[in-house]
């Protein structure tokens, strides 16, 4: 019923990241904004897959590191972002507890899940099944910012308890590696494309079907 | 003044369509071509494959945009001059503020940290709320800002990056945080921010990307 819709790329067109107009990629700067013009991002699979090791790499002392080091009245405690968040559970406020775990835990584990499972998806490994990884892209996108809320509460903290004598806080090497985790996970959404997806689908439901119109293909 | 109000009514005027060719309109996320065929006021172009959002056309797009941009931009002084939590403790008191945060980082040993928290807190709202206004603004009289596409471009940039809404909430969390060891409470800034992140929402909403082009092109030929 509906005719095949065909694809900006088949034609050679691009449309600009920047400025969304579509121009033939031969001109290889866009005419409006004179960014350059690319059919895919380049070296996309590999530019999200280092970024995301880096990223999983640093998620493991973001959480063993302390992210706040507290001396009060001459006693020295370091914390870490998991023992923050028990002792929030532990007092009762389940609602800041469960905001910590998700924002601090779960949505970095889960983005780099997603991610590596949309680069193993747009190389064929696993089947594209767009819907469903496009809401998993989108969810990358959207939720990646939030983790950063840690940070500023590291930031807000320290900025806060400057207290003298009585108790001082100072930032730890697990705040830094964290940052990393979150900064490198964003890039790393940046610099996957999802049309590679699309590219992969298309490229399964063309081949066991021979096109009826084109014999002598 | 009778003239610069026509020029307003004239800018009111729906989407116009750049010079040349009729344009396509690709899908970012499925990369299917598509006519670009212009949508009335309010509603938006769904990609015929996917369902992604295309463009949309907002109503009073300009208006809207260098509005609450401007909004934005005037919050953000009154956030900088007012402390955001006020801490009284053993006869102590201590505000924070939005520079304060990003400089006790520093000062504390961890430069980077603080850098990074100027960045996605002060500069990236200003780049945006500032550029749109930049933008826009002068585009209401049909006329194009010296550099916007530039400037257009800074902000299409930094857009992932502007995390206020983030640092909202991570004011919520210190305040609970510390209210066991100290008497904490809000104070202007908190709700001067707040404003900001509306305003910005509003504004980033209120135009599209590619209409903002479109009306860029046609200023500049």
């Amino acid at each position: 019923m509906t005719p095949a819709l065909s694809r900006a790329a088949a034609c050679g067109l691009a449309g600009c990241q920047i400025c969304g107009r579509v121009s033939p990629v031969a001109l290889r700067r866009c005419p409006r904004c004179s960014s350059r013009l690319h059919l895919r991002k380049p070296a996309s699979i590999e530019r999200t897959v280092a970024l995301m090791i880096a990223a999983a790499v640093l998620y493991i002392p973001s959480h063993l590191l302390p992210i706040m080091t507290v001396v009060e009245l001459g006693d020295v405690s370091e914390n870490t972002i998991i023992a923050g968040m028990i002792t929030f559970w532990k007092e009762g406020a389940y609602p800041i507890a469960i905001v910590i775990f998700s924002a601090s835990i779960l949505i970095p584990f889960l983005k780099i899940v997603t991610l590596s499972w949309l680069c193993a998806a747009a190389t064929g490994r696993v089947h594209p099944s767009p819907t469903v990884l496009g809401r998993m892209y989108w969810f990358t996108e959207l939720l990646g910012r939030w983790s950063m809320i840690d940070i500023f509460v590291v930031g807000i903290v320290v900025s806060l308890m400057q207290l003298g004598n009585y108790m001082t806080i100072t930032p730890g090497p697990g705040a830094l590696a964290f940052a990393g985790v979150v900064v490198l996970t964003m890039l790393a959404a940046m610099s996957f494309d999802p049309r590679l997806l699309w590219d992969r689908l298309n490229e399964l439901s063309a081949a066991p079907t021979p096109n009826p119109r084109n014999p002598t293909a | 003044m009778k003239t610069e109000l026509s020029k307003i009514r004239i800018s009111m005027l729906p989407w116009p369509l750049p010079p040349g060719p009729p344009r396509f309109s690709v899908c970012h996320f499925c990369d299917t071509l598509h006519k670009a065929a212009p949508v009335p006021e309010g509603i938006a172009a769904r990609c015929q494959c996917c369902g992604a959002v295309l463009y949309q056309n907002r109503p009073a797009s300009l208006a809207r945009a260098s509005a609450f941009s401007l909004a934005a931009l005037l919050l953000m002084v009154v956030v900088h001059l007012f402390p955001f939590l006020t801490l009284d403790a053993a006869s102590l008191r201590r505000h924070l503020t939005l520079a304060g945060a990003a400089m006790a980082l520093i000062e504390e040993g961890s430069p980077v940290l603080g850098c990074a928290v100027a960045l996605f807190t002060i500069v990236t709202p200003l780049v945006l709320g500032g550029g749109l206004l930049y933008v826009c603004a002068p585009l209401l009289f049909g006329r194009l800002a010296p550099g916007a596409f530039r400037v257009a471009k800074w902000m299409h940039q930094s857009e992932p990056w502007n995390m206020v809404e983030v640092f909202l909430l991570g004011v919520l969390v210190s305040l609970l945080k510390l209210a066991k060891v100290a008497d904490v409470h809000f104070d202007t800034g908190f709700w001067a921010f707040f404003g900001v992140m509306l305003c910005m929402a509003a504004a980033v909403a209120g135009i599209d990307r590619d209409e903002l082009w479109d009306r860029m092109e046609v200023a500049k030929s």
